[in-house]
């Protein structure tokens, strides 16, 4: 499963709130992150997230079976790969 | 892998005593810190002789920077003035002094009257956690003012030693990468918070 954390403080809520609105995506809490799952990708649209831009490039804590393809001013995007670590 | 001797070793250091930098311009220098940024000169020691030989009579000197910490200068006699060149813009921005204020008012503050100077604010940023302003000082050393734009938590700061701990494991291997850094991160996440995670509802 792609698995994005990020860190559970209000900078960094709203984009996990923004991921958990495709119904493929589950938000849990993990000690002080915020784990969110899919089996496919994760996009997180920054519009939507509403974060400045220092923000939005500090906003990944980790990623685990995944890798950001794409993190530019409009999208954050985590793309499954192969368990690895 | 937890930080070893972290817990061992007691913190009792207190912040900056002074940071110190050659000048070769003591009169810009003084101009700048004392005369445009308000900070007060709170000692001065006139070196006679006490240097190595080929610079034996200095000057050093110290502007209070708040907290009781202080920011210094050494000035030599007779010394052919030396500027460091062709350092990457990388290496010269990522080398600088960061001084704390508490408000926005305060930062602004700052701000007008380095724009009122020979030297104005060349950058102000909105960063994660603070709000900077950056200049050049009249040494070509990079300054920067910031204030909080949030409290650091208990959670930045877990989260900062687990950032930390990938970073060691990461740059010991071949090929160190910031995807190999958010994929060891979340491993150690994994393992530290191990077990069901519990679910999370935004209202
Ligand atoms: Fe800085």
């Amino acid at each position: 499963m792609t698995t994005l954390f990020v860190l559970s403080v209000d900078d960094f809520r709203p984009l996990a709130e923004v991921a958990g609105k495709d119904p493929d995506v589950t938000v849990r809490r993990r000690g002080p992150y915020l784990e969110v799952v899919a089996p496919g990708s994760i996009r997180i649209d920054r519009d939507a997230a509403g974060c400045r831009n220092a923000v939005w490039y500090s906003a990944v804590a980790a990623v685990k079976d995944g890798r950001v393809s794409r993190w530019d001013k409009s999208e954050l995007v985590v793309e499954p790969t192969g368990a690895e670590g | 892998m937890p930080s070893p001797g972290q817990d061992l070793l007691a913190h009792t250091v207190r912040g900056v005593d002074h940071a110190a930098f050659p000048t070769f311009d003591p009169q810009a220098t003084i101009t700048f810190y004392r005369d445009v940024l308000g900070f007060p000169v709170v000692h001065a020691t006139c070196a006679l002789g006490w240097g190595p030989g080929d610079h034996p009579d200095f000057i050093h000197f110290f502007f209070d920077i708040g907290g009781g910490d202080r920011l210094a200068f050494f000035y030599y006699f007779g010394v052919e003035p030396y500027r460091d060149t062709g350092i990457p813009d990388l290496l010269h921005r990522a080398r600088h002094l960061a001084i704390h204020v508490d408000t926005e008012e305060d930062l602004l503050e700052y701000r007008r009257r380095l724009d009122a100077s020979d030297w104005p604010c060349e950058l102000q940023v909105r960063h994660e956690a603070v709000e900077s302003i950056y200049v050049t000082d009249p040494n070509g050393y990079l300054m920067e003012i910031a204030r909080p734009l949030r409290a650091i938590t208990a959670e930045d700061d877990i989260d900062a030693n687990l950032s930390v701990d990938a970073l060691m494991e990461v740059t010991a291997e071949p090929d160190p990468s910031l995807e190999k850094f958010f994929a060891r991160k979340a491993k150690l996440i994994s393992e530290r918070y191990a077990g069901e995670p519990e679910s999370v509802t935004f209202v």
